[in-house]
């Protein structure tokens, strides 16, 4: 088959096109179980296998896929002529940034691949989740397990060829329960980063069955709450929020094909410009953030990216000031060319497709937030005159330039003279976004610091999800609106 | 048609026989393509032929699935796929009730929302429907985004309990112009929804999108205060809502999971405005609909709510099989809601920013990245985007910056509500997350909604 793609690349080229690649994808399989109530709703499998072919002609892309392998010859030919199309309307011929030819192979760290281990034994483990939930207070409770291993070919007219085999596991547990008023609130957790692997090793029922007695008991405070106050104050966010925060108002906004306005009929655009690189402050002293491919054991780590570049780990906001952005070979070239000046020196390999079917885009690669030196939360909490902790994400609404936002968390604890107080129900802030940070006024330190996992991130016409993480600590902003 | 799926599928099915459960085969079958512009040019032209196979077995209390993204050419890697359905389902735990086996007793075909001119458009009259709408409008400032996705999908189903299939097959195609000022910020759109080729209109695009450039080249920007306005909504921003009402309001086995803020002893009651009357109706063929559901139920129209009087729940299948109650017709990928129109001649756009007034009248359009805040008060959030105007008691017009309106769905639908315009519209709401599932609801071209609250108000665009 490789040989065959091969051909095919050289064949492209002798007709002209200036680039071709192809994403070969021999299996994919995913295994996803939900267990609702004690009632395994959903016990699914799948395999998908096929190619993706990307054609560069004239300063154009086509693109084009198919499951059916018979005669790949017709999935080149359709990708060509496809670019031919985008050719007759071109207005900044794509350029594609250098990048080192790559013979290599990434294999994600795992030691028991979860496809080798039983259905049943699967399953058992959700019943002992479930088990694990069905407590006091709790009408509703969640479970599910979700599994991936991919395996790709990447082969260019570049002469790299690169593969891939990478498998993922996300686990989350959730409880819902009805407040006096009628009102239904929800209390999840999900795993994140533990140890140096993520295979089935990584679900550790101990580990579950600490954050099931949380959650439940958390819940059950929710439901006796009294209402969030609307209100000014300093937001303590735990890293069940702060992923979020990070992965909307630095993450997206980043992307530098929204930078660009790539993505200005779908997703939005955003409200960075090329001439803020290196000028704006984007947040407070206290803000260091990277998009680092490189962290160990996370979906956000994958070795190279669709392009054939390798993982970076790649400053992004350095003590406040924009520097970087999240980045392709692409988007580099024509950014560099509009700001008339080098902004990115080389592509920070973050181009990546969902699957053999959808060309690659800049998405997130791990987007962190460096430790800081406020110490932990209880040396934040104790530092905060008039606060609120939130945790846990309920609902997320950005503007379409990531210019503002509105988040609803499923709990907050109020803060006043730097004790705990009562613990509030419908929480939620808003701000704007440079405001909001450089409004951070405290950062925690390692001990605060966690991977979360994100398995859904959409983006992309045609659709795309993508999973990545999060590396963040627990953050406290001064003066947020809550409440509304 | 081509009938090598059928034939596929029904030798599946006889292998299928031989196993101690039951099975049930959903073919899914898309050619999708999509041309993609950004900064005035094709950043993007892309075609997928895909096939998918989803194997449900059935034991008993006892489910599980397999599916395969595949090829039809290799039959014993179908032949697996049952394998391993029949051989998963041994291991799950049984659910506390009896899923419902698929069974046909007739086969059925439905190809009338199927137009083969709309499926296989080219590139170039894609291209040519792009220059038509944009022609004179972008300059080196103003530049064209957006997309034209279209395709074809075919949906065939048989089942071990019968030899009979199910199959449907329809034709899509979604537009999304956006024109945007690279250096002010500001974006408008203009969009349609298609389900044979003479649903395709670039005049009409054209007439919308150079109206709205107009307004934003020429009228003052302005960032508005908070406070309550009177709020016309377009298209768009109806169809989201109403998108939102079908996840949180009548689906009966969110409403038995605690997500939704109907509840059962609400049926027969007044509790929206009177003006609104929602059904989910197959026979509208601009919603791509499916005239039988995955169980084989015929599907004819279904109130939700006539005259804000709640008629009651959606149930698939499943749901109902867990809590009990009668199935609807609705295990469908979507259904086919449809607003109904209100008394009000207002058809156009130029003609809503024209007609007399007795006060300022903020017209949003588009509601970008709406979500629950809180499902049990119907409370939801989203920003204004593309092409927001706010039309002066005095007939003058300025163009405001995007702001956010946090509301209960149920406000908006309910005494809030003044009036929708007598023409309809359907509105494009596929999502091209997985595979290809065309979507569309009809709604009024324009609603109007009194008092509602602005929380939030951008300093620019």
């Amino acid at each position: 088959m490789l040989d065959q793609i091969k051909a095919h690349l050289d064949r492209l080229r002798a007709s002209g096109a200036t680039y071709v690649d192809c994403r070969w994808v021999p299996s994919e399989d995913a295994n996803a179980l939900t267990m609702w109530n004690g009632n395994l709703k959903q016990a699914a499998s799948s395999r998908q296998s096929g190619v993706g072919i990307r054609v560069l002609f004239q300063g154009a892309w086509g693109f084009s896929a198919a499951s059916d392998l018979s005669d790949l010859g017709i999935v080149f030919d359709r990708a060509l002529e496809n670019a031919r199309i985008a050719a007759e309307r071109v207005t900044f011929p794509v350029r594609l940034a250098e990048k080192d030819s790559v013979q290599d192979t990434f294999i994600s760290p795992c030691a028991v691949d979860p496809f080798e281990v039983p259905l049943a034994e699967k399953v058992a483990f959700l019943e002992l989740l479930d088990a694990s939930l069905n407590q006091r207070g709790v009408q509703q409770r969640m479970s599910t397990l979700d599994f991936i291993r991919k395996q790709v070919h990447f082969a260019d007219s570049e002469g790299s060829e690169i593969g891939k085999q990478i498998i993922e596991v996300f686990a989350h547990i959730g409880v819902r329960g009805v407040d006096p008023e009628g009102t239904a609130h929800e209390r999840t957790f999900r795993l994140g980063r533990r140890g140096a692997t993520r295979g089935w090793e990584s679900l550790d029922l101990d580990h579950f069955r600490e954050n099931a007695e949380r959650i439940v008991s958390e819940l059950n405070q929710v439901l006796q709450a009294e209402t969030c106050p609307v209100d000014d104050r300093s937001v303590i966010l735990l890293p069940g929020i702060m992923f979020l925060q990070t992965h909307e108002t630095i993450g997206h906004p980043l992307e530098l094909d929204r930078i660009l306005g790539y993505e200005l009929a779908f997703a939005g655009g955003s409200f960075v410009t090329l001439q803020d690189f290196g000028e704006l402050r984007y947040g407070s002293e206290r803000l260091t953030a990277r998009a680092d491919a490189t962290l160990p054991n996370s979906p956000g780590s994958f070795g190279y990216d669709d392009d054939g570049v390798p993982a970076e780990d790649n400053l992004l906001i350095d003590r406040g000031i924009l520097v970087g952005a999240i980045t392709g070979r692409q988007m580099v070239e024509e950014a560099n060319a509009k700001a008339q000046r080098i902004i990115f020196p080389e592509s920070s390999g973050a181009n990546r497709a969902t699957a053999f079917y959808r060309v690659p885009i800049e998405r997130m690669t791990n987007i962190n937030i460096d430790p800081g030196c406020d110490g932990t939360l209880d040396d934040i909490v104790a530092r905060t005159e008039r606060g609120i902790i939130l945790d846990g994400d309920r609902s997320w609404s950005i503007g379409s330039n990531r210019e503002q936002f509105h988040f609803a968390c499923e709990i907050g604890w109020l803060v006043e003279d730097g004790r705990v107080i009562d613990v509030v129900k419908n929480a939620t802030y808003k701000d704007d976004t440079l405001r909001f940070w450089n409004a951070l006024s405290a950062v925690g330190d390692a001990s605060t610091w966690e991977v979360v996992y994100v398995e859904n991130c959409g983006k992309g016409q045609p659709n795309q999800v993508m999973q990545l993480g999060h590396g963040i600590p627990v953050c406290r902003f001064d003066d947020v609106r809550i409440g509304e | 048609m081509s009938d090598r799926f059928l034939e596929t599928l029904s030798h599946l099915r006889v292998y299928a026989l031989d196993k101690p459960c039951e099975i049930a085969i959903f073919y899914h079958e898309e050619a999708s393509a999509l041309m993609r512009f950004a900064n005035s040019a094709v950043s993007l032209n892309t075609t997928e032929h895909l096939i998918r196979l989803e194997i449900t077995a059935f034991y008993g209390p006892r489910r599980a699935s397999y599916e395969m993204i595949t090829d039809l050419s290799e039959p014993a890697e179908l032949r697996d796929g049952i394998d391993i359905a029949a051989e998963m389902v041994k291991h799950v735990q049984p659910l506390t009730y009896t899923p419902t086996v698929p069974e046909f007793r007739e086969s059925f075909c439905d190809e009338a929302a199927y137009d083969p001119a709309l499926a296989e458009l080219s590139g170039a009259d894609k291209l040519a429907v792009f220059n038509a709408a944009t022609t004179g409008l972008e300059t080196e400032a103003i530049q064209l985004s957006g997309i034209f996705s279209n395709g074809a999908n075919t949906i065939a189903q048989i089942t071990t309990r019968s030899p009979h299939t199910q199959v449907f097959r329809t034709s899509d195609a979604q537009v999304t112009m956006v024109l945007a000022h690279s250096n002010k910020k500001w974006e408008v759109q203009a969009e349609q929804s298609a389900q044979q080729l003479l649903d395709l209109d670039p005049q009409a695009l054209r007439e919308e999108l150079g109206f709205l450039v107009e307004r934003f080249t020429h009228d003052p920007a302005q960032q508005l205060p908070l406070g309550r306005y009177d709020i016309v909504f377009g298209p768009a921003a109806t169809a989201t809502l109403i998108s939102f009402m079908n996840w949180i309001a009548v689906n009966g086995g969110m409403m038995k999971r605690g997500y939704a803020c109907l509840d059962e002893a609400q049926i027969g009651e007044q509790v929206l405005s009177p003006e609104f009357t929602l059904a989910d109706d197959p026979n509208r063929r601009e919603t791509y609909p499916q005239r039988r559901d995955y169980m084989g139920l015929p599907r004819t129209p279904f109130p939700f709510f006539e005259e804000g009087i709640f008629k009651g729940f959606a149930w698939t299948q499943d749901d109902a099989d867990e809590f009990g109650a009668e199935p609807t017709g609705h295990t469908v990928a979507h259904k086919s809601l449809s607003l109904s129109g209100g008394g009000e001649d207002v058809g156009t756009l130029r003609a809503l920013a024209f007609v007399p007034r007795d006060g300022d009248l903020l017209y949003i359009p588009f509601l970008h990245y709406m979500n629950v805040v809180n499902p049990t008060q119907s409370l939801v959030t989203g920003s204004s985007r593309f092409g927001a105007l706010l039309l002066k008691r005095d007939g003058s017009i300025v163009t405001p910056y995007n702001v956010r309106l946090t509301q209960r769905i149920l406000d908006i639908f309910g005494d809030r509500l003044a009036w929708l315009s007598q023409q309809t519209v359907p509105y494009n709401t596929s999502s091209s997350y997985g595979a290809r599932n065309p979507t569309a609801v009809i709604v009024p071209r324009f609603m109007r909604v009194n008092d509602l609250s602005i929380s939030h108000s951008n300093p620019t665009f």
